[in-house]
């Protein structure tokens, strides 16, 4: 095979493992890409890439930024040279999602019946009552097919060697899977005929499944229940992810203030007068869910909706209180969950974690600090991190000084390099670092994961943080057959 | 249907009418005031789209800032910028229930209209071109909604909106232009300034086909008002409101559908046992307000009965 100039100027990072880069060759999964890239001149490249925020701009593919009154439409990076994954990687990453969503699922049971895993003193209690997603209001309350988690978007980082690691289990209302769709589609377009010839499995089915789940939850047995999708509304910005899944489910797009709750029943208001919901697809936090409940400010929700939900006269996706299961404090357990409620041995691993409650943990991670990445238990979107190999130590001792006051609000992982992929940037390809979600989908019939994800890329150099309030982008996830 | 979606159909599609409304205007008022030995007055279009401020004032007889104004002015909520933007976020609220055709049509709409160089044409170029290109934007969201549009509740409520618009349109246009025939009589016997009219509503070939003496302002009422074939017409508007809510016949909502058929139904008739010379007598600016009140009233009535509202 001739080598072509993307290549030869590739410049991988030392010590990480890279997706493309073998060793000294370009590994076997890539190589048609990279043949079909080398025929392309960089000006090809460089309008493939305009052509590609072209359409993710002119389709509204975008979220509006308010300053000074104004809306400023942008649109997530989007790289154009897809993130490809082999069929042995696939059955690995598959398997181990399908295990760790079985015993999340059976935890969360577990935790909000009769807490056999507290009793049998695998998980403290005290990890699972301070944590803030852990909801009394869902105690004894029976979900249809003991189904807590419908939903999941497991994030799987691959360390220097090329292992996979959970980093975060993603189990409340996790967002992307519209770009893993929409992300697909615009690859279409750039790269005619490329898929075909590289056996690139489809992730169109995904919707299909989500509905045919959802259909099945109906407390009504009709034949034809009304399934509706609850947003926050146009401001929020995953909202172009809620009107696609809508409209490829076909399924009603709702506002809380398009519900209505009367005789502990869930009604939407049409032209036609009251119609009853049966399954809400809900992408409102538990927080803002009912103002009776929880926060009594929001106006997000629907007014005793719980009450509707305790009674089983609508079912609700994710359930409420999952996040308890995905709190990075309980996130240490997994592993022994696994074991104690499947009998198995985890496929896929925990990232080493240090839980700052413990005194022995914390002094460990205070003496290593500058080789650790601090987190909040109930942060996300790489909010309210410490990277301590990037922060100064006057940023670490602030840091420190906030951890003491509230210890259980914290762990901390040692750094773990996330693997890179090439992007193409300025005319040539770099390594970046990626992860990778894929969304799992747990019904009455088992769990079945369409064959990719949403790929998120850190764009700046060197970089270690994907997440798109950071400056992070995406990818096309193939998986090959 | 969902109440919320139901509006929002109806105020999309109420919006679009009226930046179409508003750009056909400037165009043909633009090419007039290129075209007038007298000095040319925007008074009558500031009136009838956006009244009267401080702001307004200020424009006095510039026809670039006018026209600036009404298409990219920020603070004036009825520039077609600001329409424009909100019969996206509506239409951003509803995706699911317009065709992906639909949106991404009123996306370029959109887009079009914030684009530097719509407003450069509008400063120092030909300000034509610019409204020509908006205007191939309107009718290029018509075309996408007679093709793609699902026949059924959604397209009944966008046309009920749009005709509803139609219909007040014309009959604020007709009270301005006859309005300033009271203070200037001498524009009775000026036939540019009924040709202009005319053009403004597209409503010029009709008239030359129907009408062989000239432009006569009886006539010009008469087609405005009365004729069934004109598209502008407020009859024409009526008929059309009507036909399109018929369809909403529910039997779950049968109450509110009778009442508001009934206004619809009266109004219509007032129209249709009017004749030109039976408007004139009961004074025009009368007739008018009266029309207008009732298409206000019907307005009011969705937004109770059917938009959950009240």
């Amino acid at each position: 095979m001739e080598e072509s100039a993307y290549f030869n100027q590739y410049q991988p990072i030392s010590g990480v493992w890279d997706e493309m880069y073998g060793i000294d060759s370009i590994r076997d999964h890539y190589s048609k890409v990279i043949d079909y890239l080398s025929r392309e001149s960089t000006e090809d490249l460089t309008r493939k890439e305009e052509l590609a925020k072209r359409l993710f701009m002119s389709q509204g593919i975008t979220f509006t930024v308010y300053s000074s009154g104004e809306g400023i439409e942008k649109i997530f990076p989007f790289d154009i040279i897809p993130r490809i994954i082999t069929a042995a990687e696939w059955a690995f990453v598959e398997k181990g999602i399908k295990q760790r969503l079985n015993a999340l699922n059976l935890f969360l049971k577990d935790v909000y019946n009769n807490q056999f895993i507290v009793k049998d003193g695998i998980v403290p209690i005290d990890i699972i009552y301070s944590c803030p997603h852990f909801l009394r209001e869902m105690y004894q309350l029976q979900v249809p097919y003991d189904i807590y988690v419908h939903i999941a978007g497991i994030d799987l980082i691959r360390d220097h060697d090329g292992t996979f690691y959970v980093l975060e289990d993603n189990l409340r209302t996790p967002s992307g899977v519209s770009y893993m769709l929409e992300n697909r589609e615009i690859t279409k377009r750039l790269f005619p005929d490329l898929m075909p010839q590289c056996g690139v499995r489809s992730v169109t089915e995904y919707p299909t499944i989500l509905y045919k789940n959802l259909l099945s939850l109906s407390p009504r047995q009709i034949s034809n229940p009304t399934i509706v999708l609850l947003s926050p509304g146009i401001y929020n910005s995953a909202y172009f992810e809620h009107t696609t899944l809508a409209r490829l489910m076909g399924v009603e797009l709702v506002e809380g203030r398009d519900l209505v709750v009367k005789n502990q029943k869930v009604y939407m208001k049409t032209t036609t007068g009251l119609q009853q919901v049966d399954v809400i697809y809900r992408r409102v936090d538990d927080d803002y869910l009912d103002p009776l409940v929880f926060n009594p400010s929001s106006i997000l929700g629907v007014a005793g909706i719980m009450g509707a939900y305790r009674k089983g006269n609508v079912a609700i996706v994710n359930a409420i209180g999952n996040g308890v299961a995905d709190d990075k404090a309980v996130y240490v357990y997994v592993p022994e969950m696994i074991r104690y409620y499947l009998n198995e041995e985890p496929i896929l691993k925990n990232v080493p974690t240090y839980q700052l409650g413990n005194m022995d943990e914390r002094k460990h991670v205070f003496a290593n600090i500058n080789n650790m990445v601090v987190k909040k238990t109930n942060g996300s979107g790489g909010y309210g991190m410490l990277m301590g190999h990037a922060s100064s130590e006057e940023e670490i001792e602030d840091y420190k000084k906030e951890i003491i006051k509230d210890p259980r609000n914290f762990i901390a992982q040692p750094t773990i390099s996330l693997s890179a992929a090439p992007c193409y940037i300025g005319g040539a390809l770099h390594p970046r670092r990626i992860d990778l979600r894929p969304y799992a989908l747990c019904g009455p019939d088992g769990i079945e994961i369409v064959p990719g994800g949403l790929t998120r890329v850190a764009l700046k150099e060197g970089s270690l943080v994907v997440n798109s309030s950071q400056g992070g982008g995406s990818k096309d996830t193939w998986v090959l057959a | 249907m969902l109440s919320r979606v139901a509006a929002s159909l109806y105020w999309l599609s109420r919006y679009v009418e009226r930046s179409d409304g508003i750009l056909r205007m400037l165009k043909i008022n633009y090419a007039s005031s290129q075209d007038s030995v007298q000095e040319f007055t925007w008074e009558p279009v500031i009136r009838i789209f956006s009244g009267h401020d401080e702001e307004t004032e200020k424009l006095g007889n510039n026809s670039r800032a006018v026209i600036r104004y009404m298409v990219t002015g920020k603070n004036n909520p009825n520039s077609i910028l600001n329409i424009i933007t909100l019969a996206r976020e509506n239409a951003r609220g509803v995706q699911e229930h317009i065709t992906k055709d639909l949106w991404q049509c009123l996306n370029e709409y959109y887009h079009t209209v914030k684009d530097g160089k719509l407003e450069n044409l509008l400063k120092k170029e030909d300000p034509i071109s610019a409204l020509d290109i908006l205007i191939k934007q309107v009718m290029l969201y018509y075309g996408t909604v007679e093709i793609t549009m699902e026949r059924g509740e959604g397209r009944s409520f966008m046309n009920i909106g749009k005709y509803l618009e139609r219909g007040i349109q014309s009959v604020d246009i007709l009270d301005a232009k006859f309005g300033s025939v009271d203070d200037n009589p001498d524009l009775l016997t000026d036939t540019t300034y009924w040709k202009h009219l005319l053009l403004s509503l597209g409503g010029y070939e009709i008239y030359l086909k129907t009408y062989r003496e000239g432009f006569e302002a009886e006539n010009v009422l008469e087609q405005v008002v009365l004729n069934n074939d004109f598209p502008r017409s407020v009859i024409y508007a009526v008929n059309h409101i009507q036909r399109y809510f018929e369809r909403l016949k529910n039997d779950s909502n049968i109450d509110h559908f009778r009442e508001l058929s009934f206004y619809i139904g009266r109004l219509q008739s007032h129209i249709k046992y009017s004749s030109a010379k039976s408007i004139k007598d009961e004074g025009l600016h009368t007739f008018l307000t009266q029309i207008r009140s009732e298409l206000f009233g019907i307005g009011d009535a969705l937004n109770n009965h059917y938009f959950a509202n009240s």
